[in-house]
């Protein structure tokens, strides 16, 4: 195990009947302070962590230790809706002896590709929130695995919808997938239902997307436009798209309040995106949904254990549970994602305002590999082009 | 021996320091320099220097490859780009398709907020440093709070003021006016850079104004000079060093601006930055690091031109002697006063709609939810401090780690700028160019410092069997006090030089070491530039995100705008307003407090 990981452990066990106290503070204040001195301890924290182990491998469950688990920032710190905390939570009661750490560097993936090219190791057993995206560009990056295939290790993934796998060497599995849709003002536009209608003077200036270089869900509508117009024709749809004023911003963020403000009553989001309308109170007749051409580009998210963790079983009941009926559910009301699997446990609310395409299209992992950066590149270069 | 040459020459003063204090104060500024020499190459130049090596390094072969094609590139540098690489016959072509290139507009946006920050920084300054009115001394100590704003909260305050449906068009129309729509403008582009840079000009500004010497513009007067004269031939040659220093910095910012470029103006306004950005997001490294070497260069190049200028004003021996302060409501009523006064009430007006309104709405933001006004976003940071697990971030720890980390920023970055400029105000083109280099940290772009600090402090070197890494409150504050130090030079440098230096031979002759002749007769000289120079530090540590949320990463050492990213929420902002709102306030604060502090010792 990671001394890093050993340490925060150490700090979050001597504060949790401390929370709210500044115990909190100065328990990361010792992590900062060992952080400062590297590697001369790590041979200390490690033997003292084999104790640790030794000690309780005696438990019923026979499961122990610390599991690391990387994610992005939002998965663990968004207000009220991150799903981190409770799945730490619900799966630390079931496995009284294992500790579940969250890790969440700002580079996100990026972080750990740049780890394996400099030669550091990883700090981390699994990574949760990992995308076709990620996949493609580790495969193109690293020539060792950065990531096991770790399928045939779990009870659960026979419940995972098989036309979400999307990853052909099944280290990723799937646990939520999104549809990327239009919301829309029905008060100040009609549906569009057909890309095509995007280009007309009806739709002049009244959509707001995402720039598909750095925003998934900008990445999302683009890959949607080439599978839907054709890899030959995007282009020219762009144009035009462009043409008839259509927005293009940094982040999900920028859009999407921008679009709150009514600066367009058109933006390019999930189709979930009433479950949250319906939660804060909203004005249903301002968060309508429209599938162009009844189709939603599906992007689902998945996990993997990192190649080189010493905690293969521990990582995968931690999956095997992620894939629980009761974890599904949770997961996809927090995070406001449709379940991967078939037997989540939804509530009404979630049934009644998600919205399902008629269609979802995809683009595979092999149809991706060797194109998506050409794709991404050639419509940047277009529409920043001065 | 030259130590031994020395010691005979110390033997003739007046009095002598002995023993290893003395040692120590003989060689504070030797000592000082080669203290900021490590800490710069610890964790900027290597840093730095990992990722641009990428440029021409690749797959560990040397290669001007990846340089060539970049430099080449129509898309990147316009119809430059064909004569950089000798195919005049395609100038034409690319002329009609991509003139500018995405250098050729970057520099062009930056060019037009450089001009909008100066008309709008230099009539601050004005008014600061020439009228006399209750809360002055409070606005010109908050002049550079916009400077510390986290981009995400300068965004919202725009869009919810500027919008189409926002107060500023409400406003217009019921005066029968409008509607404006500023958004995904390049206008929009420019405003927002004049938020955040018009201040850093004032402040700059603001500083030499004080310090001006007023009675040469009573004798040019008394020479007969009309006030015109007066103010051309005499006060604006003090003035322009300064002003000229507000927009270099401007330019050079706005050069390498990123998030409200893509939040405010949209893709089809990209800047240089925004394609490194996205290149780093890819991975790709060598065409990023092309990209930002030439941005530095740029800036670089530029830093070192004007500073060939401002070392032509300097030599003009003169005192801080400034004119007395006017008051708004004029003593005797001239049509000209009257005048100057309606012009003082446009201004107001302007700084109303461009830096009040975004504030305020900025903070309305935080109270307002989706059924009116709420204190919801509050109680969340309430309840996060109180329960919040210990992988989560707390507002508290937040706040307490951004003054810390601002005080001790301080504590390095002034006396590393001071060390500089003292260094780098002794003449000749050698120390121009160490000067210019000295402000590197200012010209190399917000995400190669980033990438650099992972590779080469949070990852580290190996050396021998063991790998030395570099991170938390240390790495921190040196990283801060490295982006800040160049505004404490870029404020104490040019008063320095100004100053007689008679002054600092006749202190020597009597006796007294280099930092002692430094401390008690050339600072207090140049207090204003001092002060100045503080608070930019102080904003700098505060503001700072590339660095903090890279270094901070796995460690409590989060500071308040890496919390207000962190609590970006699904499809609610309100927490991050709420928390942006938090630095608002705290940060207020602490200018106020450290400019009373430094006024006390300004004088």
């Amino acid at each position: 195990m990671k001394r890093r990981t050993f340490i925060k452990s150490g700090a979050a066990g001597s504060i949790v009947g401390l929370a709210g106290c500044v115990g909190g503070e100065s328990g990361g204040q010792a992590t900062t302070a060992d952080e400062e001195t590297t590697a001369d301890e790590t041979t200390e924290a490690e033997t003292t962590d084999d104790e640790t182990t030794d000690d309780e491998e005696t438990t019923a469950e026979g499961l122990s230790g610390t599991l690391t688990v990387a994610t992005y920032s939002s998965f663990v710190e968004a207000p009220s809706s991150a799903p981190g905390p409770w799945l730490k939570e619900a799966f630390e009661e079931r496995h009284p002896d294992v500790t579940v750490e969250w890790a969440t560097p700002d580079n996100e993936m990026n972080y750990y590709i740049q780890r394996a090219q400099q030669g550091v190791d990883i700090d981390a057993d699994l990574f949760v929130g990992i995308n076709v995206d990620h996949l493609i560009r580790i495969d193109e990056q690293l020539g060792d695995p950065l990531f096991a295939s770790s399928a045939d290790a779990l009870e659960n993934y026979g419940h995972v919808e098989d036309d979400l796998k999307f990853d052909p060497q099944q280290r990723a599995i799937p646990y939520d997938t999104g549809y990327i849709s239009l919301v829309y003002d029905s008060n100040e536009v009609e549906n569009p239902e057909t890309f095509d209608a995007l280009l007309t003077d009806e739709y002049e200036g009244t959509l707001i997307v995402q720039n598909a270089q750095t925003a998934a869900t900008g990445r999302a509508f683009l890959l949607w436009t080439v599978h839907n117009q054709g890899k030959d024709d995007y282009l020219d749809y762009w144009e035009q798209l462009v043409d008839n004023g259509t927005q293009i911003m940094g982040s999900w963020d920028d859009a999407y309040t921008a679009w709150e403000n009514g600066e367009a009553p058109m933006v390019v989001s999930y189709s979930t995106d009433q479950v949250y309308a319906n939660r804060y109170d909203q004005d249903m007749s301002k968060h309508q949904i429209s599938f162009l051409d009844d189709q939603g580009y599906a992007n689902p998210e998945g996990m993997a254990t990192f190649a080189d963790t010493d905690n293969a079983d521990l990582a995968a009941a931690f999956m095997d549970f992620v894939l629980s009926p009761e974890a599904q559910g949770e997961i996809a009301m927090r995070n406001v994602a449709f379940p991967a699997t078939d037997w989540a446990e939804l509530d009404d609310e979630f049934e009644e305002y998600a919205k399902v395409p008629d269609e979802p299209v995809t683009f595979t992992y092999d149809e991706l590999q060797g194109n998506l950066d050409q794709w991404v590149d050639a419509w940047g270069r277009q529409i920043a082009s001065k | 021996m030259r130590g031994a040459d020395k010691s005979r020459a110390s033997d003739l003063r007046v009095t002598t320091t002995r023993g290893a204090g003395g040692w120590l104060e003989r060689r504070a500024l030797a000592v000082l320099g080669a203290a900021t020499a490590v800490v710069l190459a610890v964790v900027f130049y290597y840093p730095v220097l990992t990722v641009f090596a990428d440029a021409v390094r690749v797959g560990g072969e040397w290669t001007p490859e990846i340089v060539r094609e970049v430099i080449t590139d129509p898309f990147y540098f316009g119809v430059l780009a064909p004569i950089f690489g000798g195919d005049f016959a395609q100038v034409g072509d690319v002329a009609a398709n991509t003139p500018l290139g995405l250098f050729g507009f970057t520099a062009y946006q930056a060019a037009l907020s450089t001009i909008a920050s100066v008309l709008l920084g230099v009539p601050g300054a004005y008014v600061l440093s020439r009228y006399d009115f209750p809360g002055r001394r409070t606005i010109r100590s908050l002049t550079i709070l916009p400077f510390v704003l986290p981009s995400i909260m300068v965004a919202i305050g725009f869009v919810a003021f500027f919008g189409s449906n926002g107060p500023l068009n409400d406003l217009l129309a019921l005066v029968g006016l409008g509607p404006v729509n500023l958004l995904f403008t390049l206008e929009a582009i420019v405003v927002a850079h004049a938020f955040y840079n018009a201040p850093l000009v004032a402040r700059v500004t603001t500083a030499a104004w004080e310090s001006v010497d007023a009675r040469m513009v009573e004798t040019a007067r008394s020479l007969g000079a009309n006030p015109w004269r007066a103010f051309r031939d005499v006060l604006a040659p003090q003035l322009l060093p300064a002003i000229l220093t507000g927009a270099l910095l401007t330019f050079v910012f706005t050069f390498m601006s990123f998030p409200i470029v893509l939040a405010l103006g949209g893709f089809q306004l990209a800047t240089v930055e925004v394609w490194i950005y996205s290149l780093v997001q890819q991975l790709d490294y060598a065409e990023a690091a092309t990209l930002a070497v030439v941005e530095t260069v740029l800036s670089l190049v530029l830093t070192y031109a004007y500073l060939r200028y401002e070392a032509r004003q300097a030599g003009a021996n003169r005192a801080a002697n400034p004119p007395a302060r006017k008051r708004l409501l004029p003593d005797d009523p001239t049509p000209t006063a009257a005048l100057e006064r309606a012009a003082v009430g446009v201004y107001a007006l302007v700084v109303a709609v461009v830096f009040v309104g975004p504030l305020v709405s900025m903070v309305a933001e935080s109270l307002t939810g989706p059924q009116g006004f709420t204190l919801q976003y509050y109680e969340f940071l309430v309840e996060r401090q109180a329960t919040g697990a210990d992988f989560q971030t707390k507002p508290g720890l937040a706040v307490r780690n951004s003054l810390l980390f601002g005080a001790a920023t301080l504590l390095v970055a002034l006396p590393m700028g001071v060390t500089i400029s003292v260094l780098t105000t002794r003449g000749g083109r050698g120390s121009r160019l160490a000067d210019a280099a000295a402000m590197a940290p200012l010209a190399v772009s917000g995400v190669v410092v980033g990438l650099g600090m992972l590779r080469g402090l949070v990852f580290g070197v190996e050396v021998g069997d063991h790998r030395v890494q570099i991170a938390g409150v240390t790495a921190i504050v040196a990283a801060h006090a490295v982006a800040a130090y160049p505004f404490v030079v870029r404020n104490v440098s040019p008063l320095l030089s100004g100053l007689d230096r008679s002054m600092v031979e006749s202190a020597r002759a009597l006796g007294a070491t280099r930092a002692r002749a430094l401390l008690d007769v050339e600072l207090p000289l140049v207090a204003s530039g001092v002060a100045a120079g503080a608070a930019f530090a102080f904003a700098i540590s505060i503001g700072e995100f590339d660095s903090t949320v890279i270094l901070a990463t796995g460690s409590s050492s989060y500071t308040m705008p890496v919390a207000v990213e962190r609590y970006i929420g699904n499809r609610t902002l309100g927490p991050a307003t709420a928390m942006g709102t938090v630095l608002l306030g705290v940060t207020s604060l602490s200018f106020v407090v450290i400019d009373r502090l430094g006024g006390r010792w300004e004088a």
